[in-house]
């Protein structure tokens, strides 16, 4: 998925369980979940293009129902919990915590990982939109984030 | 569905919804074609800016009847010279995407105050008392973000096997 993404063009920051991954979590996560940049048209255009072409569909809702993804829809329901022909994806304009895809980017960092170079979304910050987002799920996570943050800072001093 | 998923997948503020249900005396139900009906009569008011009498009754003519894929008019004056087009499709695509996030994404808040934040070394005692493995975190911290997540997709695919298998 990261690999199509990029290959299109898509301004995009990894956030979640990737990204949490990606700063030393053991967690194990199956979905992407990424911020998008909603205020550049043709980013619109080229995210929703790849995810057609995947055959994108909304997550847990009844299937086979009649479904455009463009970039109009995009707009009328900017976060997207989608499943798709490559996996399930996530795709938000804005992340909680954090803000909207300006504000991730600025707290974003660059991997090169997997065969491809893409940004996450800084330690700092994820711990920020976890705590914002506020569901059970995410408070589970919270200790062993803040013990990845407090080992690294430690790890980095030294 | 909560109140707040019920709001999420209407694109409607809570409040607005309560207060539009006591005007329109109709009894609120949180399901998903409430929430379709919801999230058209918002729509109706806002965009359109409808009255919401109007609006509800809009709502119930055009999604009681309208299945179509294409524009179809669903009220005019007489003369045809003003109408209301509604794109069925398109609407049903920004609320099937406002659904599935209310149902995946929007699921109840933890009750009660947050857990406050801890640094430090106190972060690495509460960790512990949680019952993460600290040695894991040392050891992932080892690695490059790269290995990291090399392991992370080596892992996702054998639960992926694992999950295919019958025992």
């Amino acid at each position: 998925m990261l690999g199509g993404l990029i290959t299109s063009r898509v301004r995009f920051v990894v956030v979640g369980g990737l990204a949490a991954a990606a700063h030393g979590s053991s967690r194990v996560t199956n979905d992407l979940d990424i911020c998008y940049d909603a205020l550049d048209g043709d980013n619109l255009v080229a995210l929703t293009g790849l995810l057609a072409s995947w055959k994108a569909y909304p997550r847990g809702v009844e299937t086979g129902l009649p479904f455009i993804m463009d970039d109009c829809t995009l707009r009328g329901a900017p976060i997207l919990t989608l499943t798709s022909t490559e996996g399930d994806i996530d795709v938000m304009d804005r992340i909680a915590g954090v803000g909207p895809y300006s504000d991730v980017r600025k707290h974003s960092e660059k991997v090169t990982a997997l065969g491809v170079s893409f940004r996450v979304l800084d330690l700092p910050s994820l711990i920020k939109a976890k705590r914002a987002a506020g569901r059970p799920r995410d408070f589970e996570h919270l200790p062993e984030l803040e013990a990845l943050l407090a080992l690294s800072k430690r790890k980095s001093a030294t | 569905m909560t109140a707040r998923q019920f709001a999420v997948a209407s694109a409607a503020d809570i409040k607005w919804i309560m207060n539009s249900a006591a005007l329109l005396r109709r009894r609120l139900r949180y399901n998903a074609s409430e929430a379709r009906w919801w999230g058209f009569v918002r729509l109706l008011t806002e965009a359109i800016g409808l009255p919401l009498k109007t609006a509800a009754a809009t709502a119930t003519a055009s999604l009681t009847v309208t299945r179509s894929s294409v524009p179809v008019t669903v009220s005019a004056d007489p003369s045809h010279s003003a109408s209301i087009v509604v794109d069925f499709a398109r609407y049903q695509s920004i609320f099937l995407g406002n659904l599935s996030r209310a149902l995946v994404h929007e699921t109840p808040k933890r009750r009660g105050r947050p857990p406050r934040l801890v640094a430090g070394r106190h972060a690495l005692s509460s960790a512990n008392r949680y019952g993460v493995d600290l040695g894991l975190i040392q050891s992932a911290l080892a690695r490059t973000p790269a290995q990291r997540l090399a392991m992370l997709e080596a892992n996702s695919l054998f639960l992926r096997e694992m999950r295919r298998k019958p025992r």
